[in-house]
């Protein structure tokens, strides 16, 4: 099906090639086609990013449920103190709705919360007993808990199974941009293999070809590497090969760096913060971006997590400082966008012997956006009383996570029935367990 | 050298040998077996990190069988060229102590100048740590950390340790006559991974390469499991040095450890040690799941407690850096593990008794069987063969020699359907590149600045200064590799780099790949130079068709699919009528870069 626009942006690639001006052709194209439609008041596609906390976060510490008493009786070293009454403090939760706040180095979500973008999704999780990371992480990415037999990734089922935004193919002449889905790592994550391309790019800013002794001969050898992985006939590597070179020429054009991030928007200079402020860079530019996978670790505080302020602090103050850069950066393009944030499992509810946190069960789950209802924690608490305890020791989990992706497949993608049951083998969801989190 | 016509003949003759080598879809049910040739080339990119020139030729006269008998021992080879060209990094030699002193200099100095820059609210944030008294009120909240001062680091010699360690890692891999045994280290230390990012993990892994994974790659499982649970590097990697029986801490001991806590940081550690401490259960749940019954092994989380329990009062003496078993913080109850009881007031004997009923474990067994065989034969290995190599591993209590051998002997090893079915992982792309290429490690001219180098790339690994190193200009072959998605000794979870090597196909990825073959072409490493003649084999630029074959050949052996072939002729055979000479370089890159050289 995307045979004839490879053949053409291959052949295009190789006549620039030997004109000494790689790859121009086709990304003109696209950009034309985008700018018209642009122009023409069409609906711009929407975009989901999904942020995964690498480690099992904390949820508990995330949004902290103050109101339950037994919170500070489980975690006597590490609960953060309730709201002070006096407006917040960098010590004490920052309320949210009178029985949870935000953890205080969280403070640059608050005003996002309160002005409805930001949503929680609290005591959520997986179904599944395991406390492996690499067990839960696989779970969650190819959100088919307990089925190993399972080989792609929901998010890649979500894309083959999704009608496409009519603008996005318009705008690429009916098919998929290269940049359609995207994680800024150095391979292509769980969550998002499997038959609908993606791509992994670790840093745009680098991303491309360099190096030769020559322009001329860097060109050369790309037209040269992009005849070979093209003649690679039955070979995985083939695909590989094809998807970059595409994304590679298109990238050229498209040029997201020019998209620099607005003043206000204080990213961390972390990995993290790169990672978001590139995804920016791709909404901004109109590339066609609909899947945008990040990731952010250091998130297993088995000892010395701290409070208010420690290990966890210091991350969580940067995954906050991130998402809300992100926000105000995108500016108006928000209106498009739905960011989830997920976690493997949560921590125990009890503090282990060190101060830090073992391997529990259920978090909590962020979603920020346009398109959220926000200014709520979501979710039907269980409470932290001992009976109510998962296995005696974790928090439960009242909402499935599947629950939380289907809404998002459903009402920010328009998947319908027959696509959810595809995205969601094995699962049957139903509107009716839908939290809320997007407007209808 | 020119190519005769008997040997273009014998090169057809492999070439088309390969072909039908090829299993074809119709018929799938008895494909040729390997030739020879392909047996040779098979061994050396599985037992090793692929051909270097001669390599095969050497491996084809003294026979298969020979090779492989020597590379299983391998203390038996000779291989003082390799270990010279590691003698001027001195961080290799150190002591553990010697290393966790060096890293209580280097936290100082960092506490220092984070308190010099105002940055004592960060630092609170983010350690909890209150330097307010001594620092200068910070003028924004959470101003960014100062990067470290890398003149200043020239002798940070724990960061240092990190840098040298995957330098060493990278030429034992490319020049160690002992190929299998570097095979089985890059294994088994990703079997067992801590990772360098957290420190002072980053200073012990040094000896945890040498003490905990070196000694036992061909040695009993147990005595490899039983190193890497007393290796400091792991249990403080996997929090068990924290790992305790619920206990109150004595005044004087308070007092002690924040004398000690203090000293090291350069503040007072008052109030920082907790009054009490207890159990801790990472290592004891990555124990079952990752390094022993694999997470379908049979265990329950009750178990995962119960190895928790048996492992506390295991830690490591902060002064001396080895291993320490405090009897005061053991758990001395009885434990349940599996089915077996251990009894009440075990001590030490408690770790040692678990390490012995998960060695000895039929489904440790089937788990490291299954991945060893995902390593050296496909990503998903037949499940027979799976069975007897498990089964090799119960008979031999463990003998990883003969565990290996019994995977490198078999049919399964040596079928078509395994014949370069392996896609090489950044790292074993990275060093079969210099290998097949010939090209030599820079021997440091001014020792300071290779130190600064080593401190500056370990930084970087360990998350400080990395996108300064990716944005040079020249980058070295670590560098290379961390940009390839593998930083060496620093995959954050347990788990370690994938075996099933499909996982590194990614597109977009592969942009990487293609750039660190430009570079390594283009004489564009920092460290590492490449000497076109040895490619070339003497045959002049302007004798396109020689040179073309004799490259090709050099470096992927009869592998040049057609399609790869048609195209690199196209690109460095220029057509009749413009000039006739090849850019060496430029065809190097492209053949390093095909698809035929990913493989093995």
């Amino acid at each position: 099906m995307n045979f004839p626009r490879r053949l053409f942006l291959r052949r295009g690639a190789i006549a620039m090639a030997a004109m000494g001006t790689l790859g121009t052709c086709p990304d003109f194209l696209y950009r034309a086609a985008l700018a018209a439609d642009e122009r023409s008041g069409g609906a711009r596609p929407k975009t989901l990013v999904c942020v995964f906390q690498r480690g099992a976060a904390d949820g508990l510490s995330m949004v902290v449920p103050y109101g339950d008493p037994l919170y500070y009786r489980h975690r006597s070293e590490l609960a953060i103190a309730r709201p002070a009454r006096s407006g917040g403090n960098a010590e004490t939760a920052l309320d949210l709705d009178g029985y949870f706040g935000l953890h205080p180095a969280m403070s640059a979500l608050l005003p996002l919360y309160k002005r409805g973008t930001l949503a929680a999704i609290h005591a959520c999780g997986s179904p599944n007993p395991s406390r492996s990371h690499f067990d839960m992480q696989d779970y969650m990415e190819s959100a088919a808990p307990g089925n190993k037999s399972i080989q792609s990734g929901w998010l890649n089922r979500l894309l083959m199974n999704c009608p496409e935004d009519r603008t996005t193919l318009r705008a690429t002449n009916g098919h998929p941009s290269p940049f359609r889905a995207i994680s800024m790592t150095p391979t292509v994550p769980r969550m998002l293999q499997g038959e609908a391309d993606a791509l992994a790019i670790r840093d745009l800013a680098t991303f491309g070809m360099h190096g030769g002794n020559a322009n001329g001969a860097a060109a050369g050898a790309t037209s040269g590497f992009e005849g070979m992985y093209d003649g690679a006939v039955g070979d995985v590597l083939r695909g590989t090969g094809r998807e970059s070179f595409d994304a590679m020429s298109m990238l050229k054009n498209a040029d997201p760096a020019k998209y620099r991030p607005v003043a206000t928007a204080d990213y961390p200079a972390d990995s993290f913060g790169r990672a978001l402020t590139q995804v920016a860079q791709l909404i901004k530019a109109d590339v066609g971006l609909r899947v945008a996978c990040v990731e952010v670790e250091g998130w297993d505080t088995h000892v010395n997590q701290g409070g208010a302020s420690g290990q966890l602090a210091g991350r969580l103050h940067d995954f906050a400082r991130g998402l809300a850069a992100f926000c105000t950066d995108l500016g108006d393009r928000l209106a498009d966008v739905l960011l989830l944030t997920m976690s493997e499992f949560g921590r125990a509810a009890r503090q282990n012997g060190n101060r830090g946190t073992d391997h529990g069960h259920g978090t909590c789950f962020l979603a920020l956006g346009g398109p959220v209802r926000g200014g709520r924690v979501l979710g039907d608490w269980p409470t932290l009383a001992p009976e109510k305890l998962f296995e005696e020791r974790d928090l439960a989990v009242t909402t499935d996570f599947r629950d939380v992706f289907g809404e998002a497949c459903f009402r920010h993608f328009g998947a319908g029935d027959d696509a959810l049951a595809k995205i969601f083998p094995g699962y049957r969801v139903d509107a009716a367990r839908f939290r809320g989190i997007c407007g209808a | 050298m020119r190519i005769t016509f008997a040997q273009l003949a014998s090169k057809i003759a492999v070439i088309v040998a390969v072909a039908c080598a090829i299993p074809s879809y119709a018929v799938a049910e008895s494909p040729a077996p390997l030739s020879e040739r392909q047996r040779v080339l098979h061994v050396l990119n599985r037992l090793g990190f692929g051909p270097r020139q001669g390599d095969v030729e050497r491996v084809e006269a003294m026979g298969i069988e020979r090779y492989v008998q020597q590379q299983l021992h391998p203390e038996q080879i000779d291989d003082t060229a390799c270990e010279k060209s590691l003698s001027h990094f001195d961080t290799l030699q150190m002591t553990s102590g010697h290393l966790l002193g060096k890293f209580y200099t280097d936290i100082k100095g960092y506490f220092q100048m984070q308190m010099a820059s105002g940055n004592a609210q960060e630092v609170k944030l983010r350690t909890g740590l209150d330097l307010k008294a001594s620092a200068p009120a910070a003028k924004q909240p959470y101003a960014a950390p100062a990067s470290p001062d890398l003149e200043k680091l020239s002798h940070a010699d724990a960061i240092r340790c990190v840098g040298e360690l995957q330098q060493a890692k990278l030429i034992r891999a490319a020049l160690s006559e002992r190929q299998l045994q570097e095979v089985l280290v890059d294994f088994w230390s990703n079997h067992f991974n801590v990772d360098v990012k957290k420190a002072p993990v980053h200073a012990l892994k040094v000896a945890d390469d040498r003490y905990a994974i070196r000694p036992h790659v061909l040695g009993r499982f147990r005595d490899l499991l039983g190193a890497s649970a007393h290796s400091p590097a792991m249990l403080a990697y996997l929090d068990n040095k924290e790992n305790s029986v619920p206990r109150e801490r004595s005044k004087f001991e308070k007092g002690a450890i924040e004398f000690v806590v203090g000293g090291a940081l350069g503040m007072s550690a008052r109030g920082m040690v907790p009054d009490r401490e207890g159990p801790n259960e990472n290592y004891g749940r990555e124990i079952l799941e990752l390094h022993t019954l694999g997470v379908d092994g049979g265990y329950t989380q009750k178990d995962v407690q119960e190895v928790a329990r048996c492992f506390t009062g295991w830690t490591y003496s902060p002064f001396t850096g080895n291993f320490d078993y405090q009897a005061n913080r053991h758990d001395q109850g009885e434990k349940t593990l599996l089915g077996h009881v251990i009894r009440a007031g075990g001590g030490a004997r408690d770790g040692e008794l678990v390490l012995d009923l998960l060695a000895a474990h039929p489904s440790t067994a089937k788990f490291i069987g299954r991945k060893l065989c995902q390593r050296f034969v496909s990503d998903d290995p037949p499940a027979e063969l799976v069975s007897r190599v498990s089964k090799v591993f119960l008979n031999t209590d463990g003998d990883l020699r003969q565990v290996v051998l019994a995977i490198v002997t078999s049919p399964e090893f040596f079928s078509t359907q395994t014949y370069r079915t392996k896609i090489k992982s950044p790292f074993e792309f990275a060093v079969s590149a210099v290998r097949a290429t010939g090209a030599t490690f820079d021997e440091p001219r001014i020792p300071i600045f290779a130190r600064l180098h080593a401190v500056q790339e370990g930084a970087g690994t360990m998350g400080y200064g990395a996108d300064g190193l990716s944005g040079q200009r020249r980058q070295s072959l670590n560098w290379h590799v961390y940009t390839m998605g593998e930083p060496l000794f620093a995959h954050t979870s347990p788990t370690g780099y994938p075996e099933d090597s499909s996982k590194w196909v990614s597109p977009g990825a592969l942009i990487d790949r293609l750039n660190f073959a430009m570079a390594l072409a283009n004489h564009q490493l920092t460290d590492v130079s490449l000497e076109p003649s040895t490619l070339t084999g003497g045959i002049d630029a302007d004798q396109p068709r020689a040179l073309f074959d004799r490259m090709a050949d050099s470096l992927l052996h009869g592998a040049l699919g057609a399609a790869s072939r048609k195209t690199l002729e196209r690109s460095a055979l220029a057509p009749s009528g413009e000039s006739r000479t090849v850019d060496v370089p430029q065809l190097t890159a492209l053949i390093l870069g095909s698809p035929e050289f990913q493989r093995r």
